[in-house]
């Protein structure tokens, strides 16, 4: 497993009211499960924890998730991803949907 | 491969027909010859030095003859020149191992990839040339001429007319220039009958017919399960659909067969509805008669369809939408390769295909050190047809943002490569230079490395990360940051440098998901018209029998 | 791991979103709280925030229900001790407070990475399915995934009231690939999916009476299936089981030497097998009721 943390600059998020938390993503095979929560502390980064069990793509990740943070505004957010093997492509994916899964309604 | 070296050439070819067919002999009853004397009947027809065409096309295969030809020994057969279309089969393989082949010109390997490479590397592959299929064809009338043929039909009646029924494909293309140059045409059928439904090649074109102890081989190549169609595929295609289909128009058009393209065809009914298009593309096809078509086809969006083959399972589906496929006068289906291949050139507004590899010049091949696949037919769609002169809006439209000047026509085909940036396995599609490029395999096809697609030629590229519109690209080097682009997090990708993103952008030259009103949350496989095969079989009202490898149920 | 509205194809999340009275749901140890596998990550394998189950409370037309959805994609949707701990405890909470419980199930059964833990919880839960019963609280299994209920999860399902398939969920307890390596292929090809189905897949359940309901590959028709269940229970006693016994016997001495499930099937009634596999749910079980 390889594990990382780092923080990004970003806009900062206006969290929905009521709303604390919201997933996307399930942990299998080529995929990753994304969990996004509020942290008031640093309202314009996105302060990310990324646990994967296919080491050895920390600049594919950082960049992917860098582009999404300069991309979005998702400061004041912690964002947690456990990871078995997901592409770039879904992790891009993966994070865009955690994203509207918070501002919008889908589960 | 040369006519006899005589001052005055004369009719020595006829004359030597006439001596091989006497060489048949009793062999032969009329055109007939049984099947255990297959062997020998090729031993006496067949010449050392020969140019011999064999029936390999992309789904049918002349396989019984095939599996004969390869029990022969090089007492019996040397020096031969094999021009076919693809290499698909092991007994084709045989034949290089044994060293009967002098030199060999096809077009495709698919199935035989591997062992195409692995007798390059060893020096056992003689190759004149990869072709694409219209290529051959043409050259089958110049410098390829075959002395004889080995062709595969559906049936033959007693006169010797032949009937091919759904899988046309290449046979006439084969037929003609060997019957017309004195060769010899040997065609191996599944069954003789009194009466045939419709004749498809004439019995004075054919000389030798053998009824086989097994049909002949035919693969489902077309057919692709919607349930294993991913949700990338399934953005790509609402991008395609918005920033293609929707902004040229596209009224004609040819699908390169995949997932990728099956998400489009079936996202027709039910996005394409949504966004008001049905009427406005999509018309006419050529492609296969593919049972991804068959809601699109069922709901009004197709006026007609022409294919290079059939596809199995659909026989009674096309027989039952005459108005929409091409059917004889017996009521079922008819496909020519030949002539959809020259359909999908001029005919069409656009190619739309996926790729293996794309390199920053947006070159693409198929092809690795390992496995030799060829062309097929992708070059002849996917390629801008120079000789083209009617205009349509989509190719004038296209034909306008590239800036022609005043040598250059002014339209365009579009071009479309479809590529997910990374292949399975993580491996990217984009790539600098492509596997093709590499110079052992240059070196084993006489210095020309084997690019299905020149990036002069494409269009525009459509990734999961959007849009580039390499037509509109100015320089080289636009077209290239163009490509970086949109390479996601490839290597490739990863060179983009963000301002120059950002201008290609601005000026429309990338277009990514959000500036095509396309958001990853809108993407559903709920939006297919059918989810899996048992949902095709529904939209065609119980008339498409999928294979039995598709049926779990 | 896709959008899309066919229940076989939903994450567990979706399936519960799409089921409840919107907005009713709440869910208990939200991955936010973390309660996750101790013993995945000694053996390097990833965690996941709900261990694969996702447990919590909602309304089903008006009526409160306890839920809990295994998420089939997360280590075969296999039950370790903290899924095995939420499932056990959302039962029993059920039984507590006599309300309604609905288990989507999509599970192989146990996790063997935690083999003890696993076979210890999943008793446990059959224990609070029984404790409900006893009560005369429903408890309601749907399967409707291609992974199906088998192993502990199939033993779980079947001693709930009432279970409801879609034609893509399986219920068994061995899998194929067991079946066939201890019975040979000849008896039993795992490859031939259509057999695998013809055995154990939601119709054949449904005409053989171990499903209750078959219900269509969406929501709508896997939600109305379950509200029509709502207010049934009754507990298992000596004389139930008995009368399984027997019902099972019965079912042995018919179809014991049949080697055909069409042959089956057309036993139970279904004239023409082969407009009865492409059927809908709502077609097959009009076509089931014609005997």
């Amino acid at each position: 497993m390889e594990k990382f943390d780092k923080a990004f600059p970003s806009k900062p998020l206006t969290w929905p009211r009521g709303k604390q938390w919201a997933l996307a993503g399930v942990v299998g095979s080529g995929n990753l499960e994304v969990l996004f929560e509020r942290n008031p502390k640093i309202s314009d980064q996105m302060d990310c924890h990324v646990e994967s069990s296919i080491p050895g793509y920390k600049n594919s990740w950082l960049a992917a998730l860098g582009d999404f943070a300069s991309n979005y505004p998702v400061g004041g957010t912690k964002v947690t991803i456990h990871d078995q093997g997901a592409d770039p492509i879904v992790v891009t994916f993966r994070l865009r949907q955690a994203y509207d899964h918070l501002l919008k309604k889908t589960p | 491969m040369m006519r006899a070296m005589s001052p005055a050439p004369k009719d020595t070819r006829r004359r030597n027909k006439a001596e091989r067919m006497r060489r048949v002999g009793k062999l032969a009853s009329g055109k007939f010859v049984s099947a255990k004397s297959v062997p020998e009947v090729l031993r006496r027809i067949i010449e050392p030095g020969d140019i011999l065409c064999l029936e390999g096309d992309n789904q049918k295969q002349a396989d019984f003859l095939a599996n004969q030809l390869a029990t022969l020994t090089k007492k019996d057969l040397h020096d031969i020149h094999l021009v076919m279309s693809c290499l698909t089969l092991p007994s084709h393989i045989e034949l290089f191992k044994k060293g009967l082949i002098r030199q060999v010109d096809f077009c495709y390997a698919g199935p035989q990839g591997q062992a195409v490479a692995q007798l390059l590397a060893d020096g056992r592959f003689p190759l004149g040339a990869i072709h694409t299929y219209n290529e051959i064809y043409s050259r089958y009338y110049v410098d390829l001429t075959p002395r004889v043929a080995l062709i595969a039909a559906v049936q033959a009646d007693r006169q010797g007319n032949l009937y091919l029924a759904a899988n046309t494909e290449d046979t006439p293309a084969i037929v003609e220039p060997t019957a017309f140059s004195d060769g010899i045409v040997f065609a191996q059928v599944n069954e003789i009958v009194d009466t045939l439904p419709r004749i498809d090649i004439p019995a004075d074109q054919v000389d030798l017919i053998v009824e086989a102890p097994y049909p002949m081989h035919l693969t489902a190549l077309f057919t692709r399960d919607p349930a294993a169609i991913t949700d990338v595929q399934i953005l790509m295609a609402m991008i395609a659909l918005r920033g293609i289909y929707q902004k040229y128009e596209v009224q004609s058009l040819n699908h390169g067969v995949g997932f990728n393209t099956a998400a489009i065809e079936l996202l027709l009914p039910t996005y394409g509805e949504q966004l008001g298009l049905k009427g406005k593309i999509c018309k006419y096809w050529m492609v296969n008669p593919l049972p991804t078509m068959i809601p699109a086809i069922e709901s009004g969006w197709v006026e007609g369809v022409f294919s290079v083959g059939g596809e199995v399972g659909m026989e009674r589906y096309t027989a039952a939408r005459s108005d929409i496929f091409f059917t004889g006068r017996d009521g079922s289906f008819h496909s020519n390769r030949a002539m959809g291949q020259l359909a999908g050139h001029y005919g069409v507004d656009m190619f739309i295909g996926a790729t293996l590899q794309i390199d920053v010049n947006g070159n693409s091949s198929t092809v690795s050190k390992k496995r030799i696949t060829g062309f097929g037919g992708a070059p002849n769609m996917g390629c801008q047809p120079m000789g083209r002169r009617h205009p349509t809006k989509a190719w004038l439209q296209a034909g306008a943002e590239s800036n022609p000047g005043p040598g250059s026509i002014p339209g365009r085909k579009l071009v479309v490569q479809l590529a997910e940036t990374f292949q399975s396995g993580r491996v990217p599609t984009f790539v600098e230079e492509l596997d093709a490029q590499d110079p052992s395999i240059k070196k084993a096809l006489h210095g020309v490395a084997p690019v299905m697609i020149y990036g002069d030629d494409v269009t525009h590229v459509v990734t999961e990360e959007g849009i580039a519109n390499l037509a509109a690209c100015r320089t080289i080097e636009e077209r290239r940051a163009a490509i970086r682009g949109v390479a996601g997090y490839t290597p490739v990708g990863l060179k983009r440098k963000k301002r120059e993103t950002q201008e290609l952008r601005s000026r429309g030259i990338i277009q990514l998901p959000e500036d095509l009103g396309v958001s990853p949350s809108d993407v559903s496989r709920s939006l297919l018209a059918a989810q899996d095969i048992k949902g095709l079989v529904r939209w065609s009202g119980g008339l498409y029998d999928p294979p039995t490898q598709f049926v779990d149920w | 791991m896709s959008c899309s509205n066919l229940f076989h194809e939903q994450t567990a999340r979706q399936r519960i979103a799409s089921l409840v009275d919107p907005g009713s749901f709440t869910e208990f140890l939200p991955p936010p709280a973390r309660v996750m596998s101790p013993y995945l990550p000694q053996l390097d394998i990833p965690v996941s925030f709900d261990d694969g189950l996702v447990i919590g409370r909602a309304k089903l037309g008006g009526t409160p229900v306890y839920l809990a959805a295994q998420v089939g994609q997360f280590v075969g949707g296999a039950v370790g001790e903290v899924h095995g701990a939420k499932l056990t405890g959302i039962i029993k909470a059920a039984a507590r407070d006599s309300i309604p419980c609905v288990f989507i199930a999509e599970s192989g059964g146990v996790r063997l990475h935690e083999g003890s833990s696993g076979e210890i919880a999943i008793s446990e839960a059959m224990r609070a399915v029984f404790e409900c019963r006893a009560k005369r609280v429903p408890t309601i299994a749907v399967i409707g995934a291609d992974i199906g209920a088998y192993g502990g999860m199939g033993i779980l399902t079947t001693c709930c009231d009432f279970r409801i398939m879609t034609e893509h969920g399986r219920l068994g307890i061995s899998g194929p690939i067991v079946i066939e390596k201890w019975m040979g292929k000849q008896a039993y090809d795992s490859s031939d999916r259509a057999l695998v189905w013809k055995t154990s897949g939601g119709k054949t359940k449904f005409l053989l009476g171990d499903a209750d309901v078959l219900a269509n590959d969406d929501a709508a028709s896997v939600g109305a299936a379950i509200k029509k269940l709502l207010a049934k229970s009754a507990p298992v006693t000596i004389k139930s089981v008995k009368a399984r016994q027997q019902e099972l016997e019965r079912r042995l001495k018919t179809f014991g030497k049949t080697t055909d499930p069409d042959a089956i099937w057309t036993a139970l009634g279904i004239a023409d097998v082969a407009k009865a596999t492409l059927a809908t749910a709502t077609e097959f079980t009009a076509l089931a009721k014609k005997k």
